[in-house]
């Protein structure tokens, strides 16, 4: 491959990374204990009008998570479990809610029995702006191509608020903000650079999130 | 004139890009699992009214759309209603209602409406069941006539073919009727006084 090929392959990839920033907040430098029984469950909103907090980016910080031994239990095995309290319109929204769910026997019960000692919110949306430029393609019978060139740029904005099921209170928050801009380039044969927003946002997020917990092993 | 393989290949794929832009949706929401209800029963008795219409009902909020959710709203009320009372009989007739001093329950169906991407410009499949819950004692004085509207969406549309989309977005609106059902219930003003004058009568079932 020729030098300034290979140079213009090198900048147009490495323009497809993405910039992710995190930001974490805890209202006290106490470590967060959960020993080899207990389980986490992350959850994600669903009660804005506009965007659902997609199940596929749970999935994705759930299983971030579960490299570090910690019990991470599927989000709608627990929402099908505690029915009708965490669907969009019974979800608890705060702590005062959460603690008058709570002190329901029924409910309380449950969250025992399944051991679940953390509570992991998630809340925010992938979002496509700036679209720029035009690609078109066609198909005939003697063959066909795609000619032209777009762009556009994503940004994922993501918080996650952790509660503490035992203590019914607030562990910390921690804000991830990824932003990058993608590529298709056609010539005959779309190419897409594709800059990975998402799953920055969610290794990331997930990588720190296991910092919040420590093993408690005896 | 010879057909090309090309020809060919190019003919099944322009038939299979006008058939995925076919704007028909069936859906059938038959023998789907609910989960169950964690609340705990008040002590009332109730007869439950699921009439034919009711379990075999098909909403057809427009022309090309049908969503067969008889079986599904049967499941998903029927939980619902066994963690709001702690004796339940479920009846396909008025006639059929042999508990006393207890509420029956008439749900009905009032209107279904669906909009897609196509209709709204929104990036999701939305879903609404419009509930009438027809409230008598079983002496057959009318307690309420109460409204209760359910709502469903996805979380996007992308990639998302039509009628699973609409499928998706009926079962939440329907897990959505049951939660309504449990929390607002016993909220239901008149609901609330034949409650108090149930207990002065001593009707409780406990």
């Amino acid at each position: 491959m020729s030098k300034p090929l290979l140079a213009a392959a090198t900048i147009l990839l490495c323009a497809c990374g993405a910039t992710t920033s995190i930001d974490e907040y805890r209202p006290s430098n106490s470590v967060m204990e959960i020993n080899r029984d207990e389980s986490v469950v992350i959850l994600g909103r669903r009660d804005a009008g506009h965007y659902d907090t997609d199940r596929e980016f749970i999935s994705c910080v759930a299983s971030r998570m579960k490299g570090a031994n910690i019990n991470v239990m599927p989000e709608q095995q627990f929402i099908d479990s505690i029915y009708p309290w965490f669907e969009p319109r019974t979800a608890p929204k705060g702590l005062k809610r959460l603690t008058r769910l709570m002190q329901d026997p029924n409910i309380r019960h449950e969250v025992d029995r399944q051991s679940i000692r953390y509570l992991v919110w998630l809340d925010g949306s992938t979002e496509t702006q700036n679209q720029g430029g035009s690609i078109s393609c066609a198909i005939s019978p003697g063959g066909g191509g795609c000619f032209g060139f777009a762009q556009w740029e994503k940004s994922s904005v993501y918080e996650a608020i952790i509660w503490d099921l035992n203590e019914l209170s607030e562990k910390g928050r921690l804000r991830v903000d990824s932003a990058g801009t993608s590529y298709l380039i056609g010539a005959v044969a779309p190419i897409p650079l594709l800059s990975p927003v998402k799953k920055d946002a969610c290794s990331s997020l997930g990588k720190q999130l296991k910092k919040f917990f420590s093993l408690d092993r005896e | 004139m010879q057909i090309t393989r090309i020809e060919i290949i190019t003919a099944f794929l322009a038939l299979l890009i006008i058939t995925g832009c076919s704007s028909s949706a069936q859906v059938q929401l038959a023998e789907r699992q609910f989960p169950t209800v964690v609340s705990k029963p008040k002590p009332v008795s109730a007869s439950i009214v699921f009439d034919s219409e009711f379990r075999g009902y098909v909403a057809a909020p427009n022309k090309s759309t049908s969503i067969e959710i008889g079986n599904a709203q049967t499941t998903m009320l029927g939980n619902a209603f066994k963690g709001l009372f702690n004796r339940v009989e479920v009846v396909s007739s008025r006639d059929e209602v042999s508990l006393e001093n207890a509420l029956v329950i008439t749900p009905s169906v009032q209107e279904v409406q669906v909009s897609t991407p196509s209709d709204t410009y929104l990036n999701v499949y939305e879903v609404w069941i419009k509930y009438n819950l027809d409230i008598h004692t079983s002496e057959g004085d009318q307690i309420d006539s109460w409204f209760m509207p359910a709502y469903g969406k996805t979380p996007d549309s992308f990639m998302l073919y039509k009628t699973n989309a609409i499928e998706e977005a009926t079962i939440i609106a329907l897990r959505d009727a049951g939660a309504k059902l449990i929390l607002d219930f016993y909220r239901i003003p008149s609901v609330y006084s034949w409650m108090v004058q149930h207990r002065k009568t001593g009707g409780s079932n406990e």
